[in-house]
């Protein structure tokens, strides 16, 4: 017995790419910020405190994490109530919530707390599921979505719709049912761009399909960006000598186009290192997933490893203009703690719940 | 749940978690494939993008040729000065700076709002500004010792386009100014990128306005070089990548002669008019002056609104080139090419006489049109006819000449034309004929027309260039070439050849005579200037009414407005019997030919034969 007390849990393939990944992505950084030492430094705090976290988080069985999904859910919206009353606002949008000299971007707990809870409120339904419980499980995720889309934040509630609706399709939604939401949803375009979207998320779109509409205005970011990873060829401009990020023809490089920095300066090379990392994880948090020890465990890992990728996806997608400019980081590499945070929080729960056998079968 | 349902439940999970799986890997594949299309098939064009993005490329100026006289002296040269020029973007607060640099450099009031002006308006990049230019060596020493306490200022050496005889040659070589909007794109360099142009003048990117400046821009103005700065997206310069260095301007050769140029200024004094003298040899232009003038330093280096209002409004407009536009009656300067006309077509020979009474009546209309002398000079032949210009002679030849082959004999002698090779905007004057007058004036040709232009009065208007083309042609005996100002040692000038076998050689040898005894005999209307010289000159004198008299007690009523007093002509080559020059020169209301402007020519001869 106390040998199994002693026991850490501890998955040394998602710790080491994890680690890799991480590290890279500091230098990845101080090329992005111009060697700006003080953002690195912070980045590598977070990164340490990141790795603690994920420690103790894998280490308690999954159970609890079922068991207090409903209070962590009010928790993280109760956050967001915060915010909304007492938030700075920062560049027209309200997002952070400050302890003592840290701030939070609260809406990060909700991509945990919604498929947690939704992976414990479906878990033990039986299949298929009922009209009853999608209904009750729409609700919480447009209602999440919603808060946090008003922020605004369109990228985090993107996020967070996704999470909720992975875990509902993976606990079996019925194909019929995806189907008629699929039509429902291309009717009502029409509302959700007139009505939702404010208009520079519509000009975003706008220049999307055609980016030669304003060069040095609205497309600007996304027309530098492709003319940065397009100059960095196959092996790269060299660490720091990429004049599009350095002499700060790129936009937010230290954010949301960081992976533009890396395609110029690392090249086509360098991107397909970095991708096979991504990869790598992915893939084994999918093997983990499939080898669950029960359902709601299944639905966590699959919800969190998919929402991850969707994270990843969307950016990616996003700087090498396959999709419209939409706020969102590029997953361990981009500067931003409440990111990092909550990103190895999720995978400790993920590790947690991947290492904890059950001894008795339900 | 029971193990079958658990069973199925974990299939189906399995299932649609592989079909997610996919879909997430099939995006990075995407991915990756818009990254190869990205970095590997469109490189190329995002590799110009990006290169287009940071490097900025500005054209450095190159310097001008400078211009040479016959003799290989500068009469325009690149002329360095010492200016301080700062650096707007490495100052960051530019009144602070100036009351630092007060101490060292003296600045005006006006110099420093003059500077902020320019900061405020200065290009993209704004990496060089004078803030004063032209220091004294004081001013320089003293800075030189503190320069450690101005890193974002300097000195540097500007050139200026400075003649030592500003105002002697004004007209001929003209000036340069400033031209901002004027310069066409380079390879690489856009046309906006020219504000940003690296200087080698201190007055910025000139350009030939007038005269050999603007004629031989092209050839004087050389070929900028190219610096490439980094900037970043601010617009803010990093470094400089690259340079070339830029071509100076080729040097121009002139046949001008200072000497020569300086007794025509010397001697036409302040009165208004002009000289030309060419070279017989090479039909290269010796001299061409217009009085009065203007200095070209200072117009081409920054003169004050006052002093250019003052010339501008000058009455005797000194920007008018006299020698090129001013358009004058040739008067009897034009006898020769009349008397050739009458030996051409018959009307006269050597040996004609005919009695000149003092006057010639038009037997159509009775008009009366009088010679310069009360009584006339009894019996003349056609070389006392030019010896003392016998008006009527001339009238009763041009009464017999048809109108429109005596414009056609006058044109062929470069009248009513263009006849200089490189002269700044030259005046073509005029050779009337009856359709001129016609749409021009409304009213037929008459007779009396003609008989006018037998002494060159009435329409005929010719140019001081197109006198001194005319003496040049008169001189080499019909072969002449096209005079210029600049030397052509590579292209050799081909020949104009006037001839026409009734005009043979003895005609030629005739005529010199003649010219030669209008200054040289007894007789002759231009012997006051006999004595002035050492070497025998030929010519012709003339004398130009502005207002057509009757009487010369009329004319002393008329002469109290200066303005309106006769224009004093002379054409003269030599020297005789193998002349090297022709001069033509008019002094503008001088009065008698001979006497007022004679002694002008003679003089620029003078300087030109014993050099």
């Amino acid at each position: 017995m106390s040998k199994q007390l002693q026991k850490i849990y501890f998955d040394p393939y998602l710790f080491s790419s994890l680690f890799l990944l991480s590290t890279l992505g500091l230098f990845f950084l101080f090329s992005a910020s111009n060697a700006d030492l003080d953002i690195v430094l912070k980045q590598f705090f977070y990164i340490f405190v990141g790795f603690i976290i994920m420690t103790l988080v894998s280490q308690p069985d999954p159970d609890i994490f079922r068991r207090t999904s409903g209070l962590f859910l009010i928790f993280s919206l109760l956050l967001l109530g915060i915010t909304y009353l007492f938030g700075p606002e920062i560049n027209g949008a309200q997002r952070w919530v400050r302890v003592g000299s840290f701030s939070f971007q609260s809406s990060e707990l909700l991509k945990l707390a919604v498929p947690i809870f939704l992976a414990n409120f479906l878990f033990n339904k039986k299949l298929p599921i009922q009209r009853k419980e999608i209904f009750i499980s729409l609700l919480i995720i447009l209602s999440c979505f919603f808060v946090v889309f008003r922020q605004p934040d369109l990228g985090t509630a993107i996020i967070i719709a996704c999470s909720g609706l992975f875990v509902l399709f993976l606990s079996g939604l019925s194909w019929g049912f995806m189907g008629g939401s699929f039509v429902l949803l291309i009717l009502s375009s029409p509302f959700i761009w007139n009505i939702l979207l404010q208009p520079f998320q519509r000009q975003r779109i706008a220049t999307f399909f055609n980016q030669d509409m304003d060069p040095f205005g609205a497309s600007w970011n996304i027309i530098q960006s492709k003319v940065a990873i397009g100059s960095g060829g196959f092996f790269g401009k060299g660490f720091r000598e990429g004049s599009q990020t350095q002499l700060n023809f790129l936009p937010e490089t230290e954010t949301d186009f960081i992976f533009s920095v890396i395609g110029e300066e690392f090249g086509f090379i360098g991107v397909l290192l970095l991708l096979s990392i991504y990869l790598f994880i992915l893939l084994r948090c999918f093997y983990l997933a499939l080898n669950a020890r029960d359902r709601f465990c299944r639905l966590v890992i699959g919800g969190l490893t998919l929402t991850f990728a969707a994270n990843l996806i969307i950016n990616l997608c996003m700087v090498v203009g396959l999709l419209p400019v939409v706020g969102m980081p590029l997953p361990f590499i981009s500067k931003g703690g409440s990111s990092l945070i909550s990103l190895f929080f999720g995978f400790g729960i993920i590790i947690s719940m991947s290492t904890h056998k059950k001894f008795l079968p339900q | 749940m029971i193990f079958e349902e658990r069973q199925i439940e974990k299939n189906n999970f399995s299932s649609r978690a592989i079909l997610l799986f996919g879909i997430v890997v099939l995006s990075l594949i995407a991915v990756l494939v818009q990254v190869f299309s990205l970095q590997i098939s469109g490189y190329n064009d995002y590799q110009l993008a990006a290169l287009k993005n940071k490097n900025y490329a500005v054209p450095v100026q190159a310097l001008r040729g400078e211009i040479f006289d016959r003799d290989g002296e500068a009469l325009i040269k690149n002329e360095p000065t010492f200016d301080l020029i700062t650096r707007p973007n490495l100052i960051s607060n530019i009144d602070s700076f100036l009351d630092e640099i007060q101490p060292v450099i003296f600045l005006s009031e006006s110099d420093r709002n003059q500077y902020k002006k320019l900061e405020q308006e200065k290009a993209f990049v704004n990496k060089e500004l004078v803030l004063k230019k032209d220091l004294s060596e004081e001013e320089i020493a003293r800075f030189n010792v503190r320069s450690f306490n101005f890193q974002n200022a300097f000195i540097a050496k500007r050139y200026r386009r400075i003649s030592e005889y500003p105002n002697i040659f004004s007209h001929v070589l003209g000036y340069t100014s400033r031209s901002d909007d004027e310069f066409k794109s380079m390879p690489e360099i856009p046309r906006s990128h020219w504000r940003d142009a690296e200087l080698v003048y201190a007055h910025g990117l000139i350009k030939g306005r007038t005269g050999l400046e603007e004629i031989y821009e092209d050839h004087l103005s050389g070929s900028p070089g190219k610096r490439v700065y980094e900037i970043n997206a601010r617009g803010k310069l990093v470094q400089s990548l690259s340079f070339i260095e830029p071509s100076q301007g080729a040097d121009l050769y002139t046949n001008l002669d200072i000497e020569a140029q300086k007794s025509a200024a010397k001697f036409l004094g302040n009165r208004r008019g002009a000289v030309v003298a060419i070279d017989l040899d090479s039909g290269g232009i010796n001299v061409l002056y217009s009085s009065p003038t203007y200095s070209i330093n200072q117009l081409s280096n920054g003169m004050n609104e006052d002093d250019f209002q003052t010339l501008i409004n000058d009455s005797d407009k000194p920007f008018f080139n006299r020698a090129l536009q001013g358009r004058y009656p040739p008067a009897s300067t034009i006898k020769p090419a009349i008397g050739m006309y009458g030996i051409l077509n018959n009307i006269v020979n050597w040996d004609f006489e005919m009695k000149d009474p003092g006057f010639f009546e038009l037997p159509e209309t009775g008009r009366v049109f009088r010679g310069w002398r009360k009584g006339g000079h009894g019996k003349v032949n056609m070389h006392k006819a030019f010896l003392v210009s016998s008006n009527t002679y001339f009238f009763s030849l041009a009464y017999q000449a048809d109108i429109e082959e005596l414009s056609n004999h006058l044109f062929s002698l470069g009248f009513g034309q263009k006849v200089c090779k490189d002269c700044y905007d030259e005046d073509q004057a005029l050779v009337p004929t009856p359709e001129w007058k016609y749409s021009v004036m409304n009213a037929g040709w008459v007779k009396g027309d003609t008989v006018n232009l037998g002494i060159g009065q009435g329409y005929l208007l010719a140019t001081p260039m197109q006198l001194a083309n005319y003496a040049y042609l008169l001189a080499k005996k019909g072969i002449s070439s096209e005079p210029s100002i600049v030397t052509f040692e590579n292209t050799k000038k081909s020949l104009k050849i006037w001839q026409d076998d009734k005009f043979d050689d003895s005609d030629w040898n005739k005529m010199h005579q003649a010219l030669l005894g209008v200054i040289e005999s007894d007789f002759g209307t231009a012997r006051s200037i006999r004595d002035l010289k050492q070497f025998q000159v030929a010519g012709k004198s003339g004398t130009a009414e502005l207002v057509s008299l009757d009487s010369k007690e009329a004319y002393q009523e008329v002469r109290t407005s200066e303005l309106l007093r006769d224009h004093s002509i002379i054409i003269a080559f030599g020297p005789m019997p193998n002349p090297r020059y022709a001069v033509s020169v008019v002094i503008e209301n001088g009065e008698s030919g001979g006497a007022v402007a004679g002694p002008v020519a003679i003089e620029v001869l003078k300087s030109l034969i014993n050099e």
